[in-house]
């Protein structure tokens, strides 16, 4: 009997009961036929057939046994004599089963981050029924790829409501962010907290029970600011109040407000963004109040679930006119939209996608990255499973006496493949099982090179059976790729030709020249994908940044308040607050901007008009700076003069004063001298006048690779997003520190809410920087190929 | 099969039978010894069939399965090389020991 079928005997027992049954029948029903022929009626034949045999079922159930315990022993024996032959090769067994776990180990570590980040659906009934929403990005290039646009603003998600009718239920949920609480009121200490908005019906149409007390309900969604209620992560509720039953009712104080805790949600849900844990949920009433109506507010993501019969492409059929009519109005109120950019707007489509695995940013970031990584990983495997073939082929050319000895003393091909390959399967256990161990390890090592301090990503990199399923499977395969060839070839070994001395190995150096190729392939391939990282890293070293980005931390300080209307006292905030900055010890400069600042992903443009000509096809980069910005960044200014705070008066009257890089000067103003001259920029259907005060050397806007950007400055007014640039020796730790102790002290002088903070220091590739925090995101945008994040 | 068991001997009958007439299944096994022993071995049909799925994991036959003329399944047998040896070296231990027995008969 051949192995293969030995081993279905064993995985399929009832097959070989089956062959038992009909070889037996076959007998009896020869013997009752051959008694027939001799006149004897059919049934005496039967009966007399029956006799003659024997104890049938007895029989049975021997051979039966014969054949399991042969499997069985002859498995044991090769199992043995597998473990004596790699005892007494230790070397080869250890480079073997070395580089195997190791490249197993990669790929069971990398597998399960991409399970965690991008495969494993969401943790609630029915996963494949939810979708999420999205829309394509406006961009100047239309070349330009640019990941799908997620956020929506509160009047999109109410009109698609609306559309969607009775075929789905849609469901708000914001941004995973950081907040400081005090738990149980305000003379408490601070302490972090990651907070998402989402609406009442939120937890009901993803099917999120309560594990205590309540979750929201449409009851949430009625009063702007009215519901200050906070559901708890299951986790959070474990790690921070170690499970205490008696949760419910317990208040803490949010940006200055008492809230009351409702419940906790059900074990296992961590909101919708993989790589973010939510600990506290709020309802989306009380985010501030002017983005339940401002229809350019957009700050959550749109998930929800379709009822059932409905489909993805009914909904998207059913959003899309809505939408298109939106998107069709919102280029009417902007006439002087460039003409590309108004044919984007018109023929922009809403996207519906599976929400299966949730949504979140990080997955679009890095699911590229992750992918290639992975790709990388199974490079190293052909690999490691390759040198594993060229190992066993040259010891099989070692063992080929032994072999040729075994063939000619009776012993069939299969049973020798057999053999040979229950010692690559033994090596494979093994391997698998390190690297089991490594992967367990490695895993969550290598989170935190996707992770920053200010947008920590964590991921339930739970290893899981699907993990162990995956290993199991690589392990296997492995087996096939690296052990079949090998046994293939020894046993076609000829015991004459061996036996005598010959060493004829035609056969095994054109096997063994093939695996050396498939190494080698593998090798260059990826030493060349290695190398052009590299290059790229080099390039982006060489960059000029037009500033200097060392020892600059980048600090973001927030005030959330409810109400962003431009109050006076957010202006004494921000300067009060740069003063004190800058008047502690170890710093030596501080600036601010507003929003909108280099590195930070945030971006408003406007076209520039110069008065006589034409509006041009395309906007620049309009970013607002505080007084001593550029000298912080040590941005070289080259004529006019700095912003001071005067200015910030005149810039709600016209001409506004305005710095301009050189790279913008430039292109509207040729050589000229820039200072002095005039141009328009169009707001809200107006057109605003614009006098050039300075002029500062170029730098790069958004990504390194676009090169120095033409941008223009106007002065910063109080806000409650403000980015700090802090040039200092000290420490990241310390300069944080220094700025959460004095933002509270200039908050309470200012009577406003107390403010949090969240920082990074500028990373840099040699002169090219971007803040810590937005380096995930940017890395993507700056190094492509992405996936030499890790080295930014 | 050191000694001169039932079990060896059935063995060697088998071995025998199957060199001499060819692929047999096991029934035509079982009819050939009881015809060319002229019944004097008298064996359970059925027992055979053990000792052939034995002999066929020890290597020394073989088996495929075929379809009769009655559309029944059959297993037909055949020797394999390791087979033939077998047979060779049983039959000269069996040739030894029947004439040690014989020279016994017929000198005690």
């Amino acid at each position: 009997m051949s192995w293969l079928s030995r081993l279905r005997n064993a995985i399929a027992p009832q097959r070989l009961d089956e062959d038992l049954h009909d070889e037996l029948a076959d007998h009896i029903a020869r013997r009752a036929a051959s008694l027939r022929s001799e006149g004897v009626s059919e049934e005496e034949a039967h009966r007399r057939a029956r006799v003659k045999f024997g104890n049938a079922t007895q029989i049975r159930e021997q051979s039966r046994e014969i054949r399991l315990a042969s499997i069985l022993e002859t498995t044991l024996q090769d199992l043995r004599y597998a473990w004596r032959g790699m005892i007494k090769s230790p070397a080869f067994a250890l480079t073997a089963i070395g580089s195997l776990a190791l490249a197993i180990g990669a790929n069971t570590a990398i597998y399960s981050i991409v399970d965690a980040a991008l495969l494993r659906p969401l943790p609630v009934t029915e996963p494949d029924r939810l979708f999420r929403l999205a829309t394509p990005q406006i961009q100047d290039d239309e070349k330009a790829t640019a990941s799908d646009r997620t956020s929506f603003s509160y009047p999109e998600i109410e009109m698609f409501r609306r559309a969607a009718g009775n075929s789905a239920r849609l469901a708000l949920f914001s941004y995973g962010g950081q907040i400081d609480i005090q738990i149980p009121d305000s003379d408490a200490p601070y302490e972090h907290a990651v907070r998402q908005f989402v609406s009442g019906d939120a937890f009901d149409i993803l099917h999120v029970p309560p594990a205590l007390g309540r979750v929201f309900t449409t009851a949430e969604d009625r009063v702007p600011g009215g519901h200050p209620y906070v559901v708890l992560s299951y986790d959070y509720w474990q790690k921070r109040f170690q499970g205490d039953p008696r949760i419910e009712g317990l208040r803490m104080q949010i940006w200055g407000k008492p809230y009351t805790v409702l419940g906790v949600a059900q074990k296992g849900f961590s909101g919708v963004e993989p790589g973010k844990f939510v600990d506290i949920w709020m309802p989306a009433m009380m985010f501030s109040t002017p983005a339940l109506s401002e229809p350019g507010w957009s700050w959550f993501q749109i998930l929800g679930r379709l009822s059932p019969g409905a489909t993805g492409t009914q909904l998207q059929a059913r959003l899309q006119p809505v939408y298109s009519a939106t998107e069709a109005e919102l280029v009417k109120r902007f006439p002087t939209m460039p003409a590309t950019i108004q044919t984007q707007f018109r023929k922009r489509s809403i996207l519906v996608y599976s929400g299966a695995t949730g949504a979140s940013s990080f997955q679009t970031t890095f699911a590229r990255p992750l992918w290639i990584v992975f790709g990388v990983a199974a490079g190293i495997l052909w690999i490691a499973c390759a040198n594993a073939a060229g190992l066993l082929l040259a010891r099989s050319t070692a063992r080929a006496p032994e072999i040729a000895m075994r063939i000619s003393i009776g012993a069939s091909r299969a049973r020798l493949v057999r053999q040979l390959l229950t010692e690559s399967l033994l090596l494979s256990l093994i391997a698998g099982a390190c690297g089991w161990a490594l992967a367990q390890v490695a895993a969550p090592a290598m989170v935190p090179m996707l992770s920053s301090d200010s947008d920590p990503v964590r991921l339930g990199l739970a290893m899981d059976t699907r993990a162990l399923l995956f290993c199991a499977v690589v392990s296997a395969l492995a087996v096939v790729v690296f052990g079949v060839l090998p046994a293939w070839q020894a046993s076609r070994a000829q015991p004459m030709r061996e036996l005598r001395g010959a060493r004829s190995h035609a056969g095994k150096l054109r096997l063994g020249r093939v695996f050396v190729g498939v190494q080698v392939a593998f090798a260059f391939t990826l030493t060349i994908a290695g190398a052009s990282f590299l290059f790229s890293l080099k390039n982006l070293f060489s960059v000029h940044t037009g500033f200097n980005p060392h020892n600059v931390a980048v600090v973001d300080v927030s005030t959330e308040l409810s109400d962003v209307s431009q109050k006076p006292e957010l202006n004494v905030f921000a300067d009060d607050l740069q003063r004190r900055i800058e008047a502690l010890p170890g710093v030596e400069s501080a600036g601010l901007a507003q929003r909108g600042a280099m590195f930070t992903g945030r971006e408003s443009s406007y076209q520039v008009i110069v008065p006589g000509r034409r509006p041009p096809d395309r906007e620049e980069y309009a970013v607002s700076v505080s007084p001593r910005y550029f000298s912080a960044l040590r941005l070289p200014l080259l004529a006019g003069r700095d912003f001071e705070l005067r200015d910030r008066d005149d810039q709600l009257q016209s001409p506004r004063p305005t710095i301009v890089n050189q790279a913008l000067a430039r292109s509207y103003f040729g050589a000229a001298d820039p200072i002095g001259k005039t141009f328009q920029t169009p707001d809200s259907g107006k057109l605003v006048d614009h006098l050039i005060i300075g002029l500062v050397s170029s730098a790069p806007f958004d990504s390194l690779r676009q090169g120095p950007q033409a941008i223009m400055y106007g002065v910063e007014r109080g806000d409650n997003y403000l980015t700090l640039y802090i040039r200092s020796r000290l420490g990241l730790g310390s300069i944080v520190s220094m700025v959460e102790r004095e933002s509270r002290a200039t908050a309470r002088a200012c009577a406003t809410p107390p403010p949090w903070t969240h920082s990074s220091a500028l990373r840099c590739c040699g002169n090219a920087c971007w803040p810590a925090s937005e380096a995930s995101s940017r890395c993507s945008a700056c190094c492509s190929p992405p996936s030499d994040c890790s080295a930014c | 099969m050191g000694t001169n068991s039932a079990q060896t001997q059935l063995d060697l009958l088998v071995l025998t039978v199957l060199s001499r007439r060819g692929p047999l299944h096991g029934y035509g096994i079982a009819e050939a010894i009881e015809t060319l022993s002229a019944d004097a071995l008298r064996i359970d049909e059925g027992s055979l069939y053990p000792a052939l799925h034995r002999m066929e994991e020890a290597g020394w036959i073989a088996a495929e399965w075929t379809i009769t003329e009655n559309k029944r399944r059959a297993r037909l047998y055949q020797l394999t090389r390791a087979g033939k040896k077998q047979l060779a070296s049983e039959t000269e231990r069996w040739t030894a020991f029947s004439a040690g027995i014989a020279r016994v008969l017929r000198h005690a």
